[in-house]
């Protein structure tokens, strides 16, 4: 394992101090653990609060995107691995500001349980809380079976969207229902070249030959669609969008975001060979492509390899989009 | 003969141990088809056990209650998530009593049962821990003697283990490789043999 590293089993905690030490205007640790990052000043009185979480190794997910416009607090587990129950509870009481809380995080089996469960245990205390899962990864299951996906980069939308409606002052039935939309408007799938290891672990998460990709693959490393020797990047966006086209059809007129993220080592020139292409195709298509969104917004380590992400806009949406936002790696406005 | 607040005390925390002693078997099996953290999440759940049952508790549901606390707190996995569920469940279903009779060993795990898999979304047969506790509750239905149950139970979901190696797993991270998971033990079907072994030990 070849990492800038102390100690593996620090990581995730030396991550978290580093931070908040470089960015203390935006983000500040708390929890009994310590595992909860909070916007700096807390919760916002008589704001819906807005909570994320999951493991580490997905910078600016989930943390990064706690701030002004954004999130409010985010519970957050080792490399790959959910926060505990008590961690999640953590992070709803300091998100709250007495207007509810949303929990907004993406589709995976583990975190769904201990948000549910840190849910229900604050119910007791008076706390109301929603639910909104992010699932917009096509390749982890078909569209019969939409609700078993797996939430991706697609989640930066749903906290973007969610954080401008609760900012504007909206109630937790509304801030709940926008999210929702704004979660049901992504689609998204990834492509992986080479894997990433997880610290605690030491090697690495999959194995795949030096001329070979994945498509689909999940940002755990979970498989993919299909593994087959390497293409050249209009053929492999091409498929992307394709898959991304065949599960949510789009037509002259259309409005949507568009996300090309990296999965952590690809850099952005080849980030931007693919939207090179796919601005071309939207173009052909009379899409309207609004706030193209090409860099690192979802990562899974170093893993090689790019996610394309399509956010289908209407007015509300759109708006929302556009609303001010702040934190260490997205400003807008 | 009964179990009293001591009793489970005792008990638990030897299960702990167990817990604790068996986390690197526990991960390298769980890193064949999983995430390899089940035998380090079982250490943290035990060692915030050890912790939460060095103090004196009053009542069945307050042991169950302190090591529902410690399993939320231990990790993110669900399998810590899950005993933090089981012991919830136990602590809420025993409020009020002082001691546990063996008549009450199968009501309690059939509770446990409904709420992990109401909570954890998974069903009998898909080859995860709840078909152990199944066995280990079928089992338990016609226990008179309390100092047979560590045996017994042992015995079930030893069988249980062996009866689904050969089955895929159904649900979880092994699910998506599920023709791999034929002929492997499950992870989470061990750990419960290991951990309830140290009811046999103190047997």
């Amino acid at each position: 394992m070849k990492k800038l590293l102390n100690n593996p089993d620090d990581y995730a905690d030396q991550t978290l101090d580093g931070l908040c030490l470089a960015h203390p205007e935006f983000y500040t640790r708390g929890g009994e653990s310590g595992r909860v990052i909070h916007r700096t000043g807390g919760a916002v009185a008589g704001k819906v609060g807005i909570v994320s979480g999951g493991g580490s190794g997905h910078l600016p997910v989930f943390t990064g995107y706690c701030g002004e416009g954004l999130l409010d607090a985010c519970s957050i587990g080792n490399v790959f691995a959910g926060p505990s129950v008590a961690d999640c509870i953590d992070a709803m009481k300091i998100a709250d500001g007495g207007a509810g809380v949303l929990r907004l995080y993406g589709n995976y089996g583990g975190d769904c349980m201990n948000f549910d469960m840190a849910g229900e245990m604050l119910e007791i205390e008076g706390l109301e809380s929603t639910t909104v899962l992010v699932a917009d990864d096509v390749a982890s299951a078909p569209p019969e079976e939409a609700e078993k996906r797996r939430g991706v980069a697609g989640m930066i939308y749903a906290f973007k969207i969610a954080g401008a409606k609760a900012s504007a002052g909206a109630s937790l039935a509304e801030v709940t229902a926008t999210a929702q939309k704004a979660a049901d408007a992504c689609r998204s799938i990834g492509v992986a070249l080479t894997p990433c290891t997880v610290p605690e672990a030491g090697k690495p998460t999959f194995e795949i030959a030096a001329d070979e990709i994945e498509m689909g693959m999940g940002i755990h490393g979970e498989p993919g669609i299909w593994r087959g020797k390497m293409k050249p990047a209009d053929e492999v966006a091409a498929e992307m969008l394709d898959r991304l086209l065949a599960d949510q059809p789009l037509e002259n007129g259309d409005r949507i975001s568009v996300l090309v993220n990296s999965l952590g080592a690809t850099p952005h020139e080849e980030l931007y060979i693919l939207y090179r292409y796919l601005a071309k195709r939207f173009d052909d298509l009379g899409v309207t492509v609004v706030m193209p969104l090409v860099g690192r917004y979802a990562t899974s380590m170093e893993m090689t390899g790019a996610s394309l992400t399509i956010c289908k806009l209407d007015s509300e949406l759109e708006e929302l989009l556009h609303a001010p936002a702040n934190c260490a790696f997205w400003r807008i406005g | 003969m009964n179990w009293n607040t001591k009793d489970l005390q005792n008990w638990l925390c030897q299960c702990a141990d167990r817990m604790i002693a068996s986390a690197p078997e526990l991960n390298e099996l769980d890193g064949q088809l999983g995430d390899g953290d089940l035998g380090a999440t079982l250490e943290k759940c035990g060692k915030l056990m050890q912790d939460g049952l060095s103090e004196e508790t009053d009542t069945p549901a307050d042991v169950f209650k302190v090591c529902a606390m410690a399993c939320s707190r231990a990790s993110g996995s669900s399998f810590g998530t899950l005993m933090a569920v089981a012991f919830m469940t136990l602590a809420k279903e025993t409020n009020g009593k002082n001691a546990l009779a063996c008549g009450d060993v199968e009501p309690l795990l059939g509770k446990v049962l409904e709420a992990l898999m109401a909570r954890g979304k998974a069903s009998l047969g898909d080859k995860t821990m709840l078909d152990s506790i199944e066995a280990i509750r079928l089992a338990a239905a016609n226990l008179t003697e309390s100092a047979a149950l560590p045996k017994i139970a042992v015995a079930a979901a030893s069988s249980a283990q062996e009866e689904y190696r050969d089955k895929p797993n159904r649900i979880g991270r092994a699910r998506m490789f599920a023709e791999k998971s034929i002929g492997l033990n499950d992870p989470g079907m061990v750990a419960v043999v290991r951990i309830i072994s140290s009811g046999r030990d103190q047997n």
